[in-house]
């Protein structure tokens, strides 16, 4: 009980509630299907990349190049697809993604992991170039007419319903966030690379120690995130059918916010899968239910900020209370 | 090990050199005109245009404009832009244009407010500066407006209410709330309907989209929960109609809710097809690049004086000018499509 006060994911939640009562309360449309369905599906793209930054912190690094791969494999892959003149299954679309995504990812751990640059200024770096690469030599434009499997499967949706505000429904892509949340927690959790990962951004000397490889394990670690970039960047150009090189850059802050949010930390070695996920959701009601609220829209970029700032000090302040507890230890 | 990092060193140089090499063809490319025309001595000038972001149809669009005056007069243009929409990436680029001594820098503006001490310093170091898209701006030669804002809000207006047989509510967007033409379409369009079809009512106006597709989509689901009888949209980013006509197929509301706004055919066409968007209008941006670079030519070549009231630039929509305060040009190049005349453009 005493572990459970201590952690944010307990707090978040308690938020979490506490915000949803109020909004709730001033506009009952908040409890509505359709909100919560929205909801959902404003979370997809997000989800995902708060899976793979939440992998990144917790081995001690930070990666700001997610956006980036995500919107150069979708761009890529579009434009292959759309180049082909068969019909192809829109499998085809993730597999590629997915693989430039590994590419790129890869191409980030070379930098981290072998060269050991730090892990800012490495991702800060290759994010202007996977963009500037993409604006530059494959192509500027967007791709607004998208190939046919692509364009079916943003209107497959499962859980259908026809309400007074017409027919809502959960588009099917979001089972791929919730199979990637899965596979993440079950990583994290029961897997030796995922107890690694801990290990290493816990204290990477003490892990090395252990036998544990840390180029082994930073590779696996952006490798892994590119790859999920990469999937997220092809769900984000079926969800909105249209494929724009200059979608999603910069989305990266409230990202890394939310992560940070829901408990991990900057430092390395802490965060859950639940904590980053329930701050996501935190971050996106508070962004989906301004209008609802009523609030003008001068304002929404103050709360939002507002948001920002306050997470991601309480995160700190637990950070640098946690490094004065652990000080005697080590003079001990 | 040791071999291992020399292997990757050598790797990483490949890279670099293929990157740079990219780099080099291209600015070469650049170079050979400039050096065939010989800068501004014989009256060739280099002409920079910035614009608020690349990889949009929008500004791709104005850049065939650019181009098409550079190899129509063989003056060297072209044209540069941040690849997300900010406007410190923008200071940047125009403090690297000043560095360059570039003759003219034509420019769309993210922020007004934030580009008006970098272009104070392009004028100071004797470069001519005209904005587009930035009435009242004050550090240019001339700002440029494809129409007046005000008249140009009245007719999305205007095109809102046939749409909506002028009654119901309906909600307005802007890209960004800095972005004063967004905001003056809104306002004055806002004003003309209080003024002209008191039966409908604005619910929510401004809202932010951030120039984003999917952003102007979630924010119109989530006014249509807060106001279930929305009737109509007028957007004003290009991609703010097609965002909410996507949330409109999606809940298969088509013909239940009126949409117009500021879009091209290119991003837009599908949803005018299918009927989730009634009607887009805009202003052919390569028009008005022309028009800017045209005008720069003029200051730089002495002919300022000539820049009044009537003055015909030779392009359409540009034929009879509109000028106030020796600064402001307005012209009336506004465009609309529909189901109709969609097939007419190719952007």
């Amino acid at each position: 009980m005493k572990r459970i006060l201590k952690t944010n994911e307990f707090y978040i939640t308690i938020v979490l509630v506490l915000l949803i009562f109020y909004i709730g309360s001033q506009n009952s449309t908040f409890f509505s299907i359709n909100n919560w369905f929205d909801l959902i599906r404003s979370g997809i793209v997000p989800g995902i990349f708060v899976i793979g930054t939440l992998l990144v912190l917790i081995s001690g690094g930070i990666d700001v190049s997610f956006p980036a791969i995500a919107a150069f494999s979708m761009y890529t892959t579009t434009s292959i697809i759309t180049s082909l003149d068969f019909d192809v299954p829109v499998i085809f679309a993730f597999v590629i993604g997915a693989l430039i995504g590994l590419f790129l990812g890869f191409i980030n751990s070379i930098f981290i992991a072998f060269l050991k640059l730090p892990t800012l200024i490495v991702t800060l770096g290759t994010a202007s170039i996977y963009s500037g690469f993409l604006l530059t030599f494959i192509d500027d434009g967007q791709i607004t007419r998208l190939p046919e499997a692509m364009t079916n499967l943003s209107k497959t949706r499962i859980f259908e319903i026809t309400t007074d505000y017409g027919t809502i429904g959960i588009p099917v892509v979001f089972l791929i966030t919730v199979a990637i949340a899965v596979l993440g927690w079950f990583l994290l959790k029961y897997t030796m690379i995922g107890r690694s990962i801990y290990a290493l951004g816990g204290d990477e000397v003490s892990a090395e120690r252990m036998g544990i490889s840390s180029v082994k394990i930073k590779v696996f670690v952006y490798c892994f995130v590119g790859t999920l970039a990469g999937i997220a960047g092809v769900i984000h150009t079926i969800m909105t059918r249209n494929s724009n090189a200059s979608d999603l850059l910069g989305g990266e802050l409230l990202i890394i916010a939310a992560v940070v949010l829901g408990g991990a930390r900057i430092t390395g070695g802490h965060g859950t899968i639940y904590g980053s996920l329930i701050a996501l959701l935190l971050i996106l009601i508070i962004q989906n239910s301004l209008i609802l609220l009523g609030i003008p829209s001068y304002w929404q970029r103050f709360v939002i900020g507002a948001l920002i700032l306050i997470g991601t000090g309480l995160s700190a302040i637990q950070v640098k209370r946690s490094l004065e507890k652990r000080n005697p230890i080590m003079t001990e | 090990m040791r071999k291992n990092k020399l292997f990757l060193v050598g790797l990483l140089m490949l890279i670099m050199s293929v990157v740079l090499l990219g780099c080099n063809s291209d600015a070469s490319g650049n170079s050979d005109d400039g050096n065939s025309n010989g800068g501004s001595d014989d009256g060739k000038y280099k002409i920079a245009t910035v614009v608020k972001l690349s990889g949009v149809a929008w500004f791709d669009r104005m850049e065939e404009g650019v181009d098409k005056f550079g190899e129509d007069t063989g003056h060297e243009t072209f044209q540069q832009g941040p690849q997300q929409a900010d406007a410190a990436q923008q200071v940047q680029i125009i403090e690297d244009l000043i560095a360059q001594q570039v003759d003219a820098i034509t420019v769309v503006p993210f922020s007004a407010e934030a580009l008006e001490p970098v272009l104070k310093k392009a004028r100071d170091a004797g470069i001519v500066v005209i904005s587009h898209e930035a009435d009242g701006m004050e550090n240019v030669d001339f700002n440029i407006e494809a129409f007046n804002n005000s008249d140009y809000g009245k007719f999305l207006m205007d095109n809102l209410a046939a749409a909506m047989g002028e009654e119901g509510e309906y909600m307005t967007t802007v890209g960004s709330l800095t972005s004063n033409s967004h905001m003056e379409w809104v306002q004055s369009a806002h004003q003309h309907q209080l003024d002209n079809y008191p039966n409908m009512t604005a619910v929510v106006t401004e809202v932010e989209t951030g120039d984003d597709l999917n952003t102007a989509s979630e924010k119109f689901r989530e006014t249509l929960k807060a106001h279930p009888d929305l009737k109509g949209f007028q957007g004003s980013a290009s991609t703010d109609a097609p965002g909410a006509a996507l949330a409109i197929e999606e809940l298969g509301l088509e013909g239940q809710i009126s949409v117009v706004g500021t879009s091209v055919p290119s991003v837009s066409g599908q949803y005018i097809e299918n009927g989730s968007i009634n009607a887009i209008t805009f202003w052919d941006p390569a028009d008005a690049a022309y028009a800017m670079n045209t005008l720069a030519v003029m200051i730089l070549d002495g002919k300022k004086d000539e820049i009044q009231t009537g003055l015909d630039l030779g392009i359409k929509g540009y034929d009879s000018l509109t000028v106030k305060d020796g600064k402001y040009i307005y012209g009336n190049a506004y465009v609309k499509v529909d189901k109709d005349n969609l097939d007419e453009y190719n952007f």
